[in-house]
């Protein structure tokens, strides 16, 4: 299983498509954001956070877009012919998830922190990073969702399109308080909002709050059912 | 209208000399279990009955060929041989545990048929992970060497050539130093000088004492390589035996003459003339003993146009295949 995740992590970090869409665009759309036009430290730490999720997001649907790659080719297929059983594979395949989306977020809190001037404290650094990092799961399996259900290509644009539109409503670009009314009401219930909100409470320096734990849990479950009939249905095509 | 090739309504009966049936199944009675069994194996996929009742046995250390056409149930068989998928009706076993077991403990090594191979990972890092996940895997050099692709180690997969492709493919297969080897249409992306080459290292591995199966639908290699050929049409096995059993299970030769307006009747009483088979003016003779019904054709002044070659296992593959489906 190690040795899998460990193949997984490599074969991810050596897509170059994943390094430039998956950690040096965010950091490039981080700096760009919060060095262009007004500026009061506090958009910097909310940008630093909104972005790093938004990185994390994407690596995370990415494990999906590389599952409906592996299916297309006959990796799967090939791995079932070994003995390693369906379910090692998954597990290694949402660990490979969670490896890969590491990067990411370091690449964005070290922007912040060299190169735009945040100023937290350590163990906000070290909270922050790691909310992030848990936080991610939920999206992680709705790219599996979408990797074992959809073909390579509409997995593609299916993960895009969650990307980017949750990462808007969710205000990992812009703040929600740049929004209208009805627009941040939604937005309290994405997933991408509440994330970010796990980075943002401990920026402030409080825990995070128990809405945003309940909303994170429930996309977590609604996303992992997803992935779970979603494997099940491709199963038995591999 | 001069040639078989194609057609698959031909020949009436081919005197069955008993070769179709369970000829290759010797062996099995020694108390072990054969590497492969199918018992009354079906499996349809929506309407289609891609398998119809296939029941077969391979006795461990066998090289054994499965032919057929496209879409006569190769790829189902092995699928189900695999454990990739699991059968309607009737049993498969490798050596008598269920192939998810038998793959679970490493027995088996495959190389599937799929074209495209795994993105951004090198051939050292594929075929090493392969082999890690086996009980007693080959040292990855004693894989890629058989495969020819030693030298190619620290390349990237998915830069190599079609049949370097293949090659490495074949070594994955390798890896695990399963006791059976499953290949389905090994050759396809291959050139005649890699063939050659591939079926050379496949012959080493066999003679190990390996269980192969490699399916094909060039008679040529399965004549060649296979200890035995398993011939599947329309979802059954249809013939068994060695190439030479099949061969003579059709007829020795085939003799073709012009008919010229002249009837076709009582060529079947010729010396030798086992079936008779004519199409448009054209007589195709099938016979143990083409010298003599030659010579009784001369004899009989009806030598126009002859054409007299031995039966190619072309022919033995086309002949039950035929039957078969003129009886489904």
């Amino acid at each position: 299983m190690l040795d899998y995740l460990r193949l997984e992590v490599r074969r991810t970090l050596r897509d170059a498509g994943f390094v430039i869409g998956g950690i040096a665009m965010p950091v490039l759309m981080y700096l760009l954001f919060t060095n262009l036009g007004a500026d009061d430290g506090t958009w910097k730490t909310g940008a630093m956070v909104g972005m790093a999720g938004y990185g994390a997001v994407g690596c995370a649907l990415n494990t999906g877009g590389g599952v409906a790659e592996d299916r297309a080719i006959g990796w799967l297929r090939q791995l079932r012919v070994t003995p390693m059983t369906p379910r090692q594979v998954v597990i290694g395949r949402t660990l490979t998830g969670s490896v890969t989306v590491v990067p990411a977020i370091v690449a964005v809190l070290a922007a912040g922190g060299l190169l735009n001037g945040v100023r937290l404290d350590a163990w906000q650094w070290a909270a922050i990073a790691a909310l992030l990092w848990l936080g991610s799961v939920p999206f992680t399996l709705l790219g599996l969702g979408n990797g074992y259900r959809l073909t390579g290509q509409t997995t593609g644009v299916a993960n895009m399109a969650c990307n980017l539109g949750l990462a808007v409503l969710g205000g990992l670009w812009f703040p929600v308080t740049l929004f209208p009314g009805w627009l941040r009401t939604l937005s309290g219930y994405t997933p991408t909002y509440r994330f970010a909100q796990l980075g943002t409470s401990v920026a402030a320096g409080h825990a995070p709050a128990l809405g945003a734990l309940a909303v994170l849990t429930l996309w977590l479950l609604a996303f992992g059912s997803y992935a779970v009939l979603s494997y099940r249905r491709s199963a038995g095509n591999i | 209208m001069t040639k078989t090739t194609g057609t698959t309504k031909a020949t009436g009966t081919t005197g069955t000399t008993g070769s179709t049936g369970t000829t290759g199944t010797t062996g099995t009675m020694t108390g072990t279990p054969p590497a492969v069994s199918f018992t009354g194996a079906v499996r349809s996929f929506g309407a289609v009955r891609a398998l119809r009742g296939v029941d077969l046995r391979i006795a461990r250390g066998e090289t054994v060929a499965l032919l057929g056409r496209n879409g006569a149930g190769k790829s189902t068989t092995i699928a189900l041989l695999l454990g990739l998928t699991e059968p309607d009706e009737g049993r498969v076993e490798l050596f008598g545990d269920p192939p998810e077991a038998s793959v679970r403990a490493g027995r088996v090594g495959a190389m599937l048929q799929e074209g495209r191979t795994v993105p951004r990972v090198t051939v050292r890092e594929l075929v090493t992970f392969v082999a890690g996940r086996c009980p007693a895997p080959m040292p990855v050099a004693r894989a890629l060497e058989p495969a020819g692709i030693a030298d190619l180690a620290g390349r990237r997969v998915d830069r190599l050539s079609g049949g370097q492709t293949q090659r490495v493919r074949f070594a994955v297969a390798l890896a695990g130093n399963p006791a059976l080897i499953v290949l389905d249409e090994p050759t396809a992306a291959l050139d005649v000088e890699a063939r050659h080459a591939f079926w050379a290292s496949m012959r080493s591995y066999a003679r190990l004492g390996h269980t192969v199966l490699f399916s094909t639908h060039h008679l040529e290699e399965a004549d060649a390589y296979a200890d035995r050929i398993l011939v599947i049409d329309g979802g059954r096995i249809v013939a068994d035996g060695t190439g030479e059993q099949l061969k003579r299970a059709v007829g020795g030769s085939l003799v073709a003459l012009d008919l010229a307006g002249r009837g076709a009747e009582g060529l079947e009483l010729l010396p030798g003339v086992r079936s008779v088979e004519v199409r448009g003016d054209r007589a195709r003779l099938r016979t143990d003993d083409p010298d003599a019904t030659v010579i009784a054709l001369a004899g009989l002044g009806a030598i126009r146009g002859l054409e007299v070659a031995p039966a190619s296992l072309d022919e033995a593959f086309l002949a039950p295949t035929a039957r078969e489906r003129e009886a489904a």
